[in-house]
C-alpha cells in the first residue's frame, strides 16, 4: 500500500522527480543508447535509439572507420575522441575488443569515421532528451 | 554498401529516425517529420554534390 502511495505521489503532476532518478536515467542513457528511455518505459524511443545508434556505430566500424582513443595532443584529436566516446559502452567494447583500428587507405575510411562520430553525437542528444523527460520538461 | 549513394541514404535514414523520435510524438507527426527530414537530407546532398562537381579536388 505504502509503495503504491509513493509511486502515485511520484507520478503526480507538479512534483519534481528526484535528483537520483534523473541522474540514474542519464547515466543509463549515456552508457547504452536507449537505456535511459527504457528505464522510463518509453519503449518506442528506446528501441529506435538503441537500434539506430548501435547500427550506425557498427556500420562505421565495418566501413573501416577508426575508433579514436583518448588522445589530447591537439584540439581535433580531443574532439574526435569526445564524439566517438559519446556512444558509451559501444565505444569501450569496440576499443577493448580491438575493433575500429581504421584503414585510411580504403575509400570508405572517412565515411566510417563520420558514422562513428555521428553515432556518439546522437547518443549525446539522446541523453539530453532522457534528461528532459526525467525532469518532466517533455513527455 | 560501399557505394557512396547507398551510404548516404543509410546515414540519412538512421539520423532522420533518431531526430524524429527526439523531436516528435504521435505516429502521424513522426511520419511526416521523418519524410521531411529524410527527403531534405537526400535532396540537399544530391544538390551539394552537383554544385561541387566542377571543383578540381
Amino acid at each position: 500500500m505504502e509503495t503504491e502511495a509513493v509511486q502515485q505521489e511520484f507520478k503526480a503532476p507538479g512534483i519534481e522527480p528526484s535528483i537520483f532518478h534523473t541522474a540514474s536515467t542519464c547515466i543509463a542513457a549515456a552508457l547504452v543508447p536507449g537505456l535511459g528511455h527504457a528505464v522510463m518505459k518509453k519503449w518506442d524511443r528506446a528501441l529506435v535509439f538503441f537500434a539506430s545508434i548501435t547500427l550506425m556505430f557498427f556500420i562505421g566500424v565495418g566501413l573501416q572507420g577508426r575508433v579514436f582513443g583518448p588522445d589530447f595532443a591537439d584540439l581535433f584529436s580531443t574532439l574526435k575522441f569526445i564524439a566517438d566516446a559519446g556512444a558509451g559502452l559501444l565505444y569501450w567494447v569496440a576499443r577493448l575488443r580491438g575493433m575500429g583500428a581504421g584503414e585510411p587507405t580504403t575509400y570508405t575510411y572517412d565515411f566510417g569515421n563520420v558514422f562513428i562520430y555521428v553515432a556518439g553525437l546522437l547518443n549525446m542528444l539522446v541523453v539530453v532528451d532522457a534528461f528532459d523527460i526525467a525532469r518532466g520538461r517533455k513527455s | 554498401m560501399t557505394n557512396h549513394f547507398t551510404m548516404m541514404i543509410v546515414f540519412s535514414l538512421l539520423v532522420s529516425l533518431v531526430f524524429t523520435f527526439i523531436a516528435k510524438t504521435g505516429a502521424k507527426e513522426r511520419a511526416q517529420y521523418f519524410l521531411y527530414l529524410f527527403g531534405s537530407f537526400t535532396l540537399i546532398s544530391i544538390v551539394a554534390g552537383w554544385l561541387m562537381y566542377p571543383f578540381p579536388f
